[in-house]
């Protein structure tokens, strides 16, 4: 069942600024959708119209069918989870957890035994008569999930919730989000800028630039099928290998001297991209391209090789390989690479969309 | 951080203006009324005579002085109570204000840069019972206005004279404590379905408590001890004793009544009062009420 339907939704303020020309979306029931993009592309503000809290200039919103776009927040049976948490500092965490429920006169008992609940779910049993101030980061983040999961509201919204955490435990909840909305089934809309969060919480990601969205599917849709460069650059880190190129009759002309064989009808400007982690390492007869090497990051499991192409001094175009396990590389050398045509993307450079 | 000088005299140097300030017009002073307080004068000051603590003795049997020291918590309570309302209250309205922020919150701002006397003539032109438009109009509306005969009247134009300058600056706290509720916290209670009034009262409220005892005890200081100008400038403490609060009985009984043992005796509570107060102040209010 279609739960959440953003039809054409346009956000334009009163100076005039267009945020966001024109957005459709519709989520499924139970579905975990993560809005990503750069700052400032618009999806705090789309999080933002979906709450309430800030007006919709145009189209329609529809929770379960039913239009919202007039409603106010507290009717949208909606909860939030905001980046710096606005817990209620002067309330114990009880209270900040039940505040919402007391809004809705909701009988003491029932409160009661439902904040006891998800203090328990959240392991927040022992800091119920704490106030936020005597907590933690992590402690605060789970009370501000607490706080909108004891409403049992139809629509989670997250912004940015765990940006003000230290990267250990940002993993840690990271995975704790996912097993909650899993078992509690909640429609889900996430925002963050941060690409892995973005990959490895969404059943469906929505890439955003400049208030449009550039392509909406799964991760792995994204990964493997980028729509544009824009999407291809943002999603995966580090990000993929982009150059311009011509596509000629030979194949795909990325310099004077470097022509990729390629049989193909287009002509005409197009980016190419790979992904780093599809380049390979051959020997001097078989290679596509030959890259110096200018910073070798050794992480371990893997290895990442940053690199200039060694191309007639014609540009110097800088591009990223990705090896498994350990290697070390002199620095300056050169390196002799493959790319799988396999593993190419191709999208037009005018329209900016895949071939 | 400590700052070493090289040499030992130029601290001293610095600071003996403030010092030689704080000597003559506040040292000195309280030191004579120390003194004063246990003599008794004559009324052209030609001769005194030690007495003790009969002036004290004196002030505690006095049953007017008890009367005044009532009117004057009523009265500072008034002004107190009735000029954080009302600055919250306007400090609310002007948070809220889109277009022309500056302009109001400015012109809100400007009655605190009227002296006090100044202030109180202006409530005494408006309330005056012959001619000020305000008490005309009280009676063309049936309000038979007259301070000088009606002691209640009298005490609400001497809170009304005092307050009004004192909720602009009350009102400056205000606002900038509303301005530092985060945006978040409100929107989180309107989606937890808080109605305006509600989120008011429940989160914002609870967030200013440090600002408004703040401005409470500093209030009740200025009603205590700064409002001198505004009584003596609209009722001189009357009609009768209704508006002779603690500090305008000091200047009543020493210079209109001559009493000047008796005069400095009340002059030595109010230090103490005022003692008292800044204690209250140090302890509750320097500790500060974090939130974060």
């Amino acid at each position: 069942m279609t739960d959440v339907i953003l039809e054409k939704i346009g956000k334009t303020y009163p100076n005039g600024y267009h945020a966001i020309p024109s957005v459709d979306l519709s989520i499924e029931e139970g579905e975990f959708i993560v809005l990503v993009g750069p700052s400032g592309c618009g999806k705090s503000t789309l999080l933002r119209m979906v709450a309430g809290l800030e007006s919709i200039s145009d189209g329609e919103l529809r929770i379960r069918g039913e239009r919202m776009n007039e409603k106010e927040p507290a009717e949208r049976d909606i909860a939030m989870v905001f980046q710096n948490y606005a817990l209620y500092p002067h309330m114990t965490v009880y209270n900040n957890m039940a505040y919402g429920l007391k809004n809705r006169k909701v009988s003491k008992e029932v409160i009661e035994k439902k904040v006891t609940d998800v203090a328990e779910m959240l392991g927040l049993t022992d800091l119920l008569q704490r106030k936020p101030g005597q907590l933690s980061g992590g402690q605060r983040q789970r009370v501000a999930m607490g706080r909108a999961m004891v409403r049992d509201p139809k629509v989670f919204l997250f912004d940015e919730p765990l940006s003000n955490l230290d990267a250990k435990l940002r993993v840690q909840m990271r995975v704790e989000i996912r097993q909650l909305q899993r078992k509690l089934g909640t429609t889900t809309l996430y925002v963050t800028h941060d690409q892995v969060e973005a990959m490895t919480l969404a059943d469906r990601l929505v890439v955003l630039n400049k208030g449009n969205a550039e392509q909406i599917g799964t991760p792995m849709d994204l990964y493997n099928k980028p729509a544009t460069p824009f999407v291809a650059s943002f999603i995966g880190s580090p990000s993929m290998n982009l150059l311009p190129a011509n596509l000629v009759e030979q194949g795909i002309k990325i310099s004077n001297s470097l022509t990729l064989p390629l049989p193909h009808d287009y002509r005409g400007g197009v980016v190419w991209g790979i992904r780093p982690e599809h380049l390979e390492v051959s020997d001097e007869q078989n290679a596509d391209f030959a890259l110096r090497i200018q910073a070798v990051e050794s992480l371990g499991a893997e290895t990442l090789i940053h690199g200039l192409l060694e191309e007639e001094s014609k540009k110097g175009i800088p591009m990223v390989v990705r090896l498994s396990g350990p290697h070390l590389p002199e620095l300056n050398s050169l390196m002799w690479l493959t790319a799988p045509v396999k593993h190419w993307h191709l999208f037009d450079e005018i329209t900016q969309q895949r071939l | 951080m400590t700052v070493t000088f090289p040499q030992k005299g130029l601290p001293w140097l610095l600071l003996l203006p403030q010092l030689l300030v704080t000597a003559i017009f506040f040292l000195w002073p309280a030191e004579q009324a120390l003194e004063q307080a246990f003599y008794q004068e004559d009324a052209f000051g030609l001769s005194r005579e030690f007495v003790g603590f009969e002036n004290f003795i004196d002030l505690f049997t006095d049953p007017l002085y008890y009367q005044s020291m009532l009117t004057t918590l009523f009265f500072s309570f008034s002004v107190a109570i009735l000029g954080i309302s009302v600055a919250l209250l306007l400090a609310v309205m002007a948070d809220r204000v889109i277009r022309g922020k500056l302009a109001y919150q400015t012109l809100l701002i400007w009655p605190y840069a009227v002296a006090p006397a100044l202030a109180g003539v202006l409530w005494w032109i408006l309330f005056d019972p012959s001619m000020g438009p305000i008490a005309l109009w009280l009676n063309s509306a049936g309000v038979d206005w007259n301070h000088y005969l009606n002691g209640n009247q009298a005490m609400i134009l001497v809170v009304i004279a005092s307050t009004w300058k004192q909720i602009s600056y009350n009102f400056l706290f205000f606002l900038a404590g509303l301005q530092a509720v985060p945006r978040s916290l409100i929107e989180a209670a309107s989606i937890d379905g808080a109605s305006p009034f509600k989120r008011f009262w429940t989160i914002v409220f609870p967030l200013l408590s440090p600002t408004t005892f703040f401005l409470l005890v500093v209030n009740l200081v200025y009603a205590f001890f700064e409002t001198f100008g505004v009584i003596d400038a609209t009722t001189k403490g009357g009609p009768g004793q209704s508006t002779n609060t603690l500090v305008y009985k000091v200047f009543e009984d020493g210079f209109v009544g001559l009493d000047l043992g008796g005069s400095a005796a009340q002059s030595v509570v109010l230090m103490g009062i005022v003692g008292l107060m800044t204690v209250i102040q140090f302890r509750f209010i320097e500790r500060k009420v974090q939130y974060s």
